[in-house]
C-alpha cells in the first residue's frame, strides 16, 4: 500500500511538471473514495475564477474527477481581470453558474447585491464539523444580503498559509547559518547576514493593479506577532484604529525590515517596483541576492524551475517566527479561495457537493500548492513532504487568522491598505500611512 | 538643404525610437528565460560575465571516490534543456565562515573569488578547475561527498533560441486557435463596419433630407462615447437577446431551456456588433468627408444620364472611394485585431475561443512570471498587423488626407 501510494506521488509529481494536464486518471485515484453525486451527462457547470496558467491545469485536473463521476461537462474561464469581469457578468445577467472569489470583500459585496444564492445550513454545519478551524472558515464564507440577513455563500477549497519564509538550505549551510526559532533570532540572524556582506531579504510588493498586497500579508504577519489576536480582530473590524499606537508599531516592525537597505537586496527603494513573483528567484541566483524570503505557500510555483526546488532539497521554509518575549503563542496567517454559487441549477449542487468529499481535496492535493483543513482528506495525498509539513501547520496552529486585508472592505482590503502600503515602500512614514487608511475608511463608514 | 538634413535626422530619430522596443522584443524572446530576466537585451550581442550555479555530480550518487573529474559547462547544460552556455569561466565564488581575529567570540565570513588554476577546498577535497570548464576534485582517501553547489562567474557567449516560439505555436495548440479566432472577429468587426458607413457616408454626401446635417452631428458626435461605458448596459442587451433566443430556440427545437439550446449571450456574434457600434462613428465621419469631395460633376453627368442613387454608389462612388475605405478597415483591423478589453467582457468565454490579446495575457500565468513566452507571442501576434499594414500602406497615406484636401 505505501508503495502504491508513494508510486502515485511521484507519477502526480511528473503530471504537475510535465503541465499538460495528462494523467488525469491518476489525479482522480485518491486514498479516498468518491461518494455516489448522482447522475448528470451533458449538462453544463460555468464556473469563472482567477487562476490562470498552472493553477488552471490544476483545477481542470480536479473537476474532470466530477466530470468523470457524473458525466456532467465543467467550463472553467480564467482571467487575471476576474474581479473587473465578475461584476459586470454578474450585474448584467451572464451570471456563470460558479464563481471563485479570491477575496471575501467582493464576495460579500455581490451577495450584498443578491448575486449569490445560499449554500444552506447543512453545507455550514458539514464545514464546521470537517473543517480544521471549521466555525472560522464558515464565518469567512457568511455574508448579509441586501436585507441584512446572514447565509453561508462562500465554500472555502484551496487554501494557502502565509507565515513562511523560504531559504536555500545550501546557501545557510554555506555560510553557516541557523534556521532562527524566535523573531529575536530572526533579527539577530538578518544583522549577522548583513555584517557578513549578504543581503538577507528579497521583498517586492509590485502586482499589477494589486500592487501592495504583499507587504499587507507582512503587516498582517507582524500584527499577529506584535498584538493580541485579539486585537487583531478589533484591527480588522476598525475598532481598533489604522493609526492606534498598535497598528503603528506593526508597521514600524515592517519598515525595520522593507525600509532597511542593508535588508532588502537591491535596497529598500527596489521594494515596490519589484514583481512579487521575481522576488523569490534572487535565492536561486548565482550568486544569491537574498537569503530569505517571506510569502505564501503558493510562491514555489514562481521559483526558476518552478516548484522542483522544495521536492529536491535546494529551497525549504521555515515558520516565521514569534517573538519570544511577547508569548502570544505560534500564530499562523492563512487565506482561502472561495467558491460560491452565482446561478442555482441541481449539477451545480452536485459540484458543491464533490467539493466537500475528501476525494476532490485530494486529487488536488498530488498535484501541488494547493492545501486543505478538511479534517477527513489523507494526508499522505500531498505530492511533497513540504506540502504536508504546511498541511501540519495548517492544521496545528494555536491561533488562525484570516489575510486581514481579505476580511476588510473591498475599498480598504483591496484599495487603501494595498495603496498605501506600496506608498509606504516608496519612503511615506508610517504615520502618514496610517492615517491615510484611516480616513479612507472613515470615509466608507 | 539644412532643412533637408535636420528632418532627415528627425525621421533618423523617431524610426530609432521607434526600432528600440521593436529589436528588444524580439532579442529577448529568442533569449534564455534566465538570461532575459537577468541581463538588459543590449547584452545579448556580446559575450556577457554572468553568474551560474553548478553542482559538482548528482543528488542521491552514493560511490565512493579520491578524485573525480568532470566539465562546469557539461554541468550546467545536462540539467537544462535548449540554450547552452559556453564561453570562459572567468572565476568560482567561494565562501568560508573563520574565527574573527579582531573579535575572538565571533566569526566572519571570507568570500573569495578563486580564478581558474588555484586550487579551491570544498567538503574537505581539493577542487581545482580550468577556464574551458574541466574540474578536478581531490580527496585525500576515497570519501562519497553530497554534491556541492558553486556560483562561476562565466563570460559567455551569445547564444539565441527559438524555444519560446516552438513552446507557444507547438505545446498546445492555445494560440494558434486564438489565431484563428482573432480572424473570426476581425474580419467581419472590419467588413461589417465599412459596408454600413460607405452607404450612410454617400447619404450623408449627396442625398438631401431633412435633418441630414443634424443627423451628421449626431453621429460625429458619438465618437466621443467612451466604450468602457457601455459596457454593462451592451451586456444586458445581449443577454436579453440571448434569452428570448433561447426562449424560441427550446421553442422550435423542443430542447429544454438550461441545457444543449442555450445561446450564449458572450459570442463572436456579440463582438461584431459591439465593435461595429463603436467603429461605425469614425468610419461615416471619414467616408462622408471622401465621398464630399469627389467631383460633383460627375455624380450630375451621371444623374443626367440616368442613374439611380444605387447605381451611383456602386459604380462610381465605391471604385472612386478605395482609399478612403482602406484606410479605414486598417484603422478598424489593428484596432480590432489588439482589441483586449472588449473581448474580455463581451467576447466568448470558453477557453477555445479566445482571441489572441486574451490569450496573451493568460500566457502570463496567473502571476505573470512566463515572461520569455509572452515576447515570443507578443511577436507572433505583430506580424498579422505588419502584413495587413504593408500590403496596404499605399493606400493608407492617401486616406490619412482624406477629408484634409476640401474638393470642388
Amino acid at each position: 500500500m505505501s508503495l502504491n501510494r508513494k508510486l502515485l506521488g511521484v507519477s502526480a509529481f511528473a503530471a504537475m511538471s510535465a503541465l499538460s494536464g495528462m494523467a488525469n486518471a491518476e489525479v482522480c485515484d485518491t486514498p479516498s473514495a468518491l461518494g455516489d453525486l448522482g447522475n448528470f451527462a451533458g449538462e453544463v457547470i460555468t464556473i469563472a475564477g482567477s487562476m490562470e496558467g498552472k493553477d488552471e491545469e490544476m483545477l481542470l485536473n480536479t473537476v474532470s474527477c466530477f466530470e468523470k463521476a457524473t458525466g456532467a461537462v465543467v467550463k472553467y474561464s480564467g482571467s487575471r481581470d476576474f474581479a473587473a469581469l465578475i461584476v459586470a457578468d454578474l450585474r448584467s445577467n451572464n451570471a456563470p453558474n460558479i464563481a471563485i472569489f479570491p477575496q471575501p470583500g467582493l464576495a460579500a459585496d455581490m451577495a450584498k447585491e443578491g448575486h449569490l444564492t445560499p449554500l444552506g445550513d447543512d453545507l455550514a454545519n458539514w464545514m464546521a464539523n470537517n473543517y480544521g478551524a471549521g466555525p472560522s472558515w464558515v464565518d469567512l464564507g457568511t455574508y448579509a444580503d441586501a436585507n441584512g440577513k446572514e447565509d453561508f455563500y462562500g465554500f472555502a477549497f484551496k487554501m494557502d498559509l502565509k507565515s513562511l519564509v523560504w531559504y536555500s538550505p545550501e546557501q545557510f549551510e554555506d555560510n553557516g547559518y541557523e534556521i532562527p526559532s524566535t523573531m529575536e533570532e530572526l533579527i539577530a540572524l538578518s544583522d549577522q547576514m548583513v555584517a557578513d556582506g549578504n543581503t538577507p531579504w528579497c521583498i517586492g510588493v509590485e502586482s499589477g493593479n494589486a500592487t501592495g498586497w504583499t507587504a499587507t500579508d507582512w503587516m498582517e504577519d507582524l500584527m499577529l506577532r506584535t498584538t493580541s489576536p485579539e486585537n487583531y480582530d478589533r484591527w480588522v473590524s476598525n475598532d481598533l484604529p489604522f493609526n492606534s499606537p498598535e497598528v503603528l508599531n506593526a508597521m514600524e516592525v515592517y519598515g525595520q525590515f522593507s525600509r532597511n537597505d542593508d535588508y532588502v537586496a537591491g535596497g529598500a527603494s527596489s521594494v515596490a517596483t519589484t514583481f512579487f513573483g521575481d522576488a523569490p528567484k534572487g535565492l536561486f541566483s548565482s550568486p544569491a541576492s537574498c537569503l530569505m524570503h517571506r510569502q505564501a505557500s503558493f510562491i514555489p510555483a514562481f521559483f526558476p524551475k518552478k516548484g522542483e526546488e522544495v521536492a529536491n532539497g535546494e529551497a525549504d521554509f521555515f515558520y516565521f517566527p514569534p517573538y519570544a518575549s511577547k508569548e502570544l503563542g505560534n500564530p499562523v496567517l492563512g487565506a482561502g479561495t472561495l467558491w460560491t454559487m452565482t446561478k442555482d441549477s441541481p449539477v451545480t449542487r452536485a459540484f458543491f457537493e464533490f467539493m466537500s468529499e475528501a476525494s476532490a481535496h485530494e486529487a488536488w492535493m498530488s498535484q501541488g500548492t494547493f492545501l486543505t483543513a478538511h479534517k477527513a482528506a489523507d494526508l499522505s495525498a500531498y505530492a511533497t513532504p513540504a506540502l504536508r509539513k504546511q498541511g501540519e501547520i495548517l492544521s496545528n496552529a494555536t491561533t488562525f487568522r484570516f489575510d486581514a486585508s481579505d476580511l476588510m472592505p473591498g475599498a480598504i482590503g483591496a484599495g487603501a491598505f494595498w495603496s498605501e502600503m506600496t506608498a509606504f515602500a516608496n519612503g511615506q512614514d508610517a504615520q502618514t500611512t496610517a492615517d491615510n487608511i484611516q480616513a479612507a475608511w472613515d470615509a466608507i463608514k | 538643404m539644412i532643412t533637408r538634413t535636420f528632418s532627415h535626422l528627425v525621421l533618423a530619430l523617431i524610426v530609432f525610437i521607434w526600432v528600440v522596443p521593436f529589436v528588444a522584443l524580439v532579442s529577448t524572446s529568442l533569449r534564455s528565460e534566465t538570461e532575459a530576466k537577468t541581463s538588459g537585451f543590449w547584452t545579448a550581442f556580446t559575450p556577457t560575465v554572468l553568474g551560474h550555479r553548478f553542482s559538482t555530480h548528482d543528488r542521491g550518487t552514493t560511490a565512493e571516490f579520491v578524485d573525480m573529474s568532470g566539465n562546469i559547462f557539461e554541468r550546467l547544460n545536462g540539467e537544462k534543456s535548449g540554450f547552452p552556455v559556453s564561453g570562459e569561466v572567468q572565476s568560482i565564488l567561494i565562501k568560508t565562515r573563520i574565527a574573527d581575529p579582531e573579535n575572538p567570540s565571533k566569526t566572519k565570513l571570507i568570500r573569495k573569488l578563486v580564478p581558474a588554476g588555484e586550487p579551491l577546498e570544498v567538503r574537505g577535497g581539493s577542487f581545482v578547475y580550468q577556464s574551458n570548464g574541466d574540474f578536478t576534485w581531490t580527496f585525500p582517501e576515497a570519501t562519497a561527498p553530497k554534491p556541492k553547489k558553486l556560483d562561476a562567474f562565466i563570460n559567455q557567449d551569445p547564444v539565441f533560441g527559438a524555444d519560446a516560439y516552438i513552446e507557444v505555436l507547438f505545446d498546445n495548440k492555445k494560440v494558434p486557435n486564438a489565431l484563428i479566432s482573432s480572424f473570426i472577429v476581425t474580419i467581419p468587426a472590419t467588413i461589417i463596419p465599412i459596408t454600413i458607413a460607405a452607404f450612410a457616408a454617400y447619404a450623408f454626401a449627396w442625398m438631401t433630407f431633412p435633418g441630414r446635417d443634424w443627423l451628421f452631428v449626431l453621429v460625429v458626435s458619438l465618437m466621443v462615447v467612451p466604450t468602457q461605458l457601455a459596457f454593462l448596459p451592451i451586456l444586458q442587451g445581449f443577454s436579453g437577446i440571448a434569452s428570448w433566443a433561447t426562449a424560441l430556440n427550446a421553442w422550435l427545437t423542443d430542447c429544454e431551456i438550461n441545457d444543449s439550446c442555450q445561446v450564449a449571450s458572450k459570442s463572436f456574434a456579440s463582438l461584431w456588433i459591439t465593435h461595429t457600434a463603436f467603429g461605425l462613428p469614425l468610419a461615416i465621419y471619414l467616408l462622408r468627408n471622401y465621398i464630399v469631395g469627389l467631383p460633383k460633376e460627375l455624380l450630375q453627368s451621371a444623374r443626367i444620364d440616368g442613374a439611380s442613387h444605387l447605381q451611383i454608389f456602386t459604380r462610381l462612388i465605391i471604385p472612386l472611394s478605395v482609399p478612403a475605405l482602406a484606410s479605414f478597415s486598417i484603422f478598424q483591423f489593428l484596432w480590432v485585431w489588439n482589441d483586449l478589453i472588449v473581448a474580455l467582457y463581451i467576447g466568448p468565454n470558453n477557453s477555445s475561443d479566445l482571441v489572441f490579446p486574451i490569450r496573451l495575457q493568460k500566457q502570463l500565468g496567473t502571476f505573470k512570471d512566463q515572461l520569455h513566452l509572452l515576447n515570443a507571442s507578443a511577436v507572433i501576434s505583430m506580424i498579422v498587423p505588419v502584413i495587413v499594414f504593408l500590403s496596404m500602406q499605399r493606400y493608407f497615406i492617401r486616406g490619412l488626407l482624406a477629408g484634409s484636401v476640401k474638393g470642388g
